[in-house]
């Protein structure tokens, strides 16, 4: 079953890249719902609180070498898996009213990146991580840098040797781990993370996985990829990168990089805090000053993004359940944000904040959606964004009130950006081209319809998603690792 | 032992069947000769019948399973590269022949690489090997720069043989025996004289590394790939290279392994030196085969990882992947430079430029090889690059962080010819030769590039 979910888009991006069929959009979305309606199918027969996994497949990779292409799914994965299946519809969805040059290419890469994030969420085994982390990035550069703006060859290049190097510091990490397990060396990841370390040892394993992993979500200092590659990607390139790719980077620290090395976390947690929160208040403050809205989105996400890598790396209960929920939340309010962008670039031919204005009065069904999801963004009570920045603050106040009190400057700043765009985009006086902003395509009614009613739902219903992934956390907190 | 033979023979058929100048005919012989060669190895190796003919070559020879291993590999991309050359040798006629027979020749050179047991045999194998290849290397007679390469060549291949022999007399000096396991031997029990054996063991490294073009003796790599012609530079990045480094690595192992404590440390330098240069210098370069020529020295330097860690059992499986895949992939690129710069007479990026539209098989091809070159999982590449550091972790991490650093700027230059391929929206209207052979060769490296990432195993297994 876990390996239908990889299967199924690997397999559907073969046909669309090798034979280039004219139904390109259909067999995309057709494969992603197939994964959807299996990723519900399996939820529906899931037990949280069974301990292990799930839907497991395990088959020798390279024996000899104690690696195995072993999937299977508990809590957390569960709910990575949730996000990506649930937003890689929407995403292929959004795509349909626009016309790409060669669009089964463009298709067959973004079904290859849904097969191989699936993997990344649901894979137990160090190497078959590893692999799966690296197919991702592959079809992601590709897209951008055939369908991106400006500039797209030099960025999507930046990006790609970026996050490059940074897994490979974590693949060296790994190694290290792997040659530490006793008797014959294994990459199953209950032995990686029961591998004792000594203190010096745990600090390097720490170190380099956390480059890979704070290039990847991205943290401060280690961002500046990101807002050039978000602008300059397609939007459906962009949606993936901020909705589900950058997920990753959580769930690898979440799931590898703290049970992995945690012998030195007390050591690096001050650091790695500090630079989380000082890269929420720095891209808050970017957020407000930005007139391109693409842009300011994507500070936003650095912010957002900021705060989640700030809870989790408090690694308490309260921290680490609030990124689960909130990494749900921000995938689908930042995909709903940036169909908003695509949106209105497309009718008014602008990003720039300046040149709109008064689209509320010509479009108020749009007004209304993107209100909702702006809302959901700025973490509004009974809104998606709310219950996990809760817990994220607490989690961050519990490790630290400074660092909490810093932190929670988010919402205020957040607040202030996303008011500040909302309002400048949709009310004030009308322009030639806003007033005559078209209504909105039955796709992206749809899109944006699902994700305005997905953000008031989980506003009103976090519990399910919080008991989903609370057995699975706690053992991972409070399982004595060594 | 039997492939030996057999590829022998064939090079003189080779020779014999270009006198009567029927192309059709030269090329049966060629190929079938090897896909024999490369059958029997294959049927020795699952059989596991390693004593063979060897006893008849007063132990001089032994092909021992890893010879076998190695030569199965070589065997395999021989034969891509004969593919390549039925189409490559197309404007040849009255020396076609002789053109495969020095190429059989030097493939017999690289066997004798992997099974020898005696320095000898090693100096006679890298002679066979050079010789052919410094004929081919000016095979374009009335060009200026294949004179050039080939010239360049021999200078520098005599002055390291020279080297090497120097070295080997010291060995024999310092211990009393040609033989292999005799000089383990004497090392291991400490009837040696220590200088003559170190000094000796020092000049044969330096030797060696002009042949595998490590650096600082690479320098003239980068002209004599560029100078010759497109099949031979092929020929020297794949099948030299690999035999360089088995022999490499099986003299190191099998004979010098007692002294790993006085040898890692220079080779650990030479290792360090030879990535970094040619990552950093390959970057700023503006022609393909210029690039690949410092490419090729970059996995040098990734290779001698594998020797360091010759104490490790894994170290020479992690050898062969490394060389196999490597091959691989040069093969394929060279195939789709071939068809894209021979008819345009353009050696730069440019020539690739939207490929994608115009082939996107090929140029989808030329993606993959490029991946994998670059070690980007999942492709077969990121496997050998992974057992390679695998094995030098524990020894030697800090270079392993230096080795990963250096993977990460060679993305820089083979992402040119991606990036050209698909997204450079200048176009050239230069025509891409259209060969069913050359299709064919690159969508079998393809297909070896899928297997090696499915099944990485399987060849790692073969050398215990």
């Amino acid at each position: 079953m876990s390996l239908l979910l990889v299967l199924i888009p690997l397999i559907a991006s073969a046909v669309l890249l090798l034979t280039r069929p004219a139904g390109a959009r259909a067999i995309a979305l057709a494969a992603t719902v197939a994964n959807l309606g299996l990723t519900i199918f399996m939820l529906s027969g899931f037990n949280p609180s069974t301990p292990g996994y799930v839907h497991e497949f395990d088959v020798p990779w390279i024996a000899e070498a104690g690696i195995h292409f072993h999937l299977g799914l508990d809590g957390i994965s569960m709910l990575m898996v949730i996000l990506s299946n649930l937003l890689s519809p929407l995403i292929v969805y959004s795509s349909f009213g626009k016309s790409y040059e060669n669009e089964a290419r463009y298709y067959g890469l973004i079904t290859m990146m849904v097969g191989a994030l699936n993997g990344v969420f649901m894979a137990i085994d160090g190497l078959a991580f590893y692999v799966f982390y690296e197919l991702a990035l592959i079809p992601i550069y590709f897209i951008c840098a055939i369908w991106g703006g400006e500039n797209r060859i030099r960025i999507t290049l930046k990006f790609f040797i970026y996050t490059f190097i940074g897994s490979l510091f974590m693949l060296v990490a790994m190694l290290y781990v792997y040659l530490k397990t006793p008797g014959e060396h294994t990459f199953n990841w209950m032995q990686l993370m029961q591998t004792p370390l000594t203190a010096e040892a745990s600090w390097w394993v720490m170190l380099g996985f956390f480059l890979a992993f704070a290039v990847k979500m991205p943290v401060f200092p280690f961002h500046t990829w990101q807002p050039d590659t978000y602008v300059s990607a397609p939007t459906g390139g962009t949606m993936l990168l901020s909705g589900i790719m950058l997920k990753m980077g959580v769930y690898g620290a979440i799931r590898w990089m703290i049970p992995l090395a945690d012998e030195s976390l007390h050591w690096w947690q001050p650091i790695f805090i500090g630079l989380a929160v000082t890269g929420i208040v720095y891209a808050s403050i970017i957020a407000v000053k930005q007139s391109d809205l693409k842009r300011l989105i994507a500070y936003s996400s650095i912010a957002h993004v900021g705060l989640i890598a700030a809870g989790l790396l408090a690694w308490n209960q309260t921290g680490v359940q609030g990124a689960m929920i909130q990494m749900l939340s921000h995938g689908i309010n930042v995909v709903g944000l940036f169909l908003v962008v695509d949106i209105i670039e497309k009718r008014i031919g602008s990003r720039s904040l300046s040149e709109m204005g008064g689209i509320a009065k010509s479009a108020p069904v749009f007004a209304t959606l993107f209100m909702i999801i702006m809302l959901g963004a700025v973490a509004v009570p009974l809104t998606n964004g709310f219950p996990g920045e809760f817990l994220l603050l607490n989690g961050v106040w519990n490790y630290s009130n400074w660092a909490g009190a810093i932190a929670g400057l988010t919402i205020i700043f957040g607040a202030v950006y996303m008011l500040r765009a909302y309002g400048l985009a949709m009310f004030g006086p009308a322009n030639e081209a806003s007033s005559r902003f078209a209504p909105l395509q039955s796709n992206e009614l749809l899109v944006l319809g699902a994700i305005a009613v997905l953000v008031i739902v989980l506003g009103f219903f976090p519990q399910a998603v919080l008991s989903l992934t609370e057995p699975a956390v706690k053992q991972l907190i409070e399982q004595p690792h060594f | 032992m039997k492939a030996l033979i057999v590829l022998f023979i064939t090079g003189i058929l080779a020779l014999f069947a270009g006198l009567g100048g029927n192309r059709r005919m030269i090329n049966f012989v060629v190929i079938f000769g090897t896909i024999a060669a490369l059958g029997l190895t294959l049927l020795d190796l699952a059989v596991g019948d390693t004593t063979g003919l060897n006893e008849q070559f007063s132990l001089m020879i032994h092909f021992d399973r890893n010879a076998l291993a190695f030569s199965a590999t070589t065997l395999a991309t021989l034969l891509l590269l004969l593919g390549l050359s039925t189409w490559g040798l197309r404007g040849l006629h009255a020396t076609l022949g002789d053109n495969y027979g020095l190429l059989l020749f030097s493939a017999c050179g690289a066997l004798i690489m992997y099974s020898f047991t005696n320095v000898v045999m090693l100096f006679l194998g890298i002679e066979i090997l050079s010789i052919p290849l410094y004929v081919l290397a000016g095979s374009r007679r009335d060009d200026l720069a294949s004179n050039e390469a080939a010239l360049k060549y021999f200078l520098m291949g005599s002055f390291a043989t020279g080297i090497l022999l120097f070295g080997i007399a010291l060995l024999y000096g310092g211990s009393g025996s040609f033989d292999v396991k005799e000089i383990s031997m004497a090392i291991s029990d400490g009837r040696h004289s220590a200088g003559m054996l170190h000094t000796g063991i020092l000049l044969v490294m330096v030797g060696l590394g002009f042949k595998v073009s490590a650096a600082p003796f690479h320098f003239w790599a980068p002209d004599v790939y560029t100078g010759s012609p497109n099949l031979v530079t092929a020929f020297m990045a794949t099948i030299v290279k690999t035999a360089g480094f088995a022999a490499f690595f099986f003299l190191f192992q099998k004979g010098f392994l007692g002294a790993i404590g006085f040898w890692s440390v220079p080779l650990a330098a030479l290792a360090a030196l030879t990535m970094t240069l040619a990552n950093v210098t390959a970057i700023w370069q503006q022609n393909f085969k210029r690039m690949m020529a410092y490419s090729s020295i970059s996995h040098a330097g990734y290779l001698l990882l594998g020797i360091l860690a010759a104490d490790s059992d894994g170290s020479g499986g992690a050898i062969l992947l490394y060389t196999f895949t490597y091959s691989i992939a040069t093969i394929c690129a060279f195939a789709i430079y071939m068809v894209v710069s021979e008819p345009n007479n353009d050696g730069g990026f440019s020539a690739f430029n939207g490929l994608s539209k115009k082939e996107p098989v090929l140029a989808a091809v030329m993606a993959i090889a490029m991946l994998s070159l670059a070690g980007i999982p999942p492709t077969a590449g990121f496997f050998g690059k992974y057992f390679l550091f695998a094995e030098a972790t524990e020894k030697y991490p800090w270079l392993v962080v230096l080795a990963v650093i250096n993977s990460a700027i060679s993305i820089y230059y083979y992402f040119k010819i991606i990036i050209a391929m698909y997204f450079s929206r200048e176009e050239n209207a230069y025509t891409v030769e259209r060969s069913g052979i050359v299709r064919w060769v690159a969508l079998a490296g393809v297909a070896v590039i899928a297997l090696l990432t499915i099944f990485p195993g399987e060849i790692y297994k073969l050398i215990q």
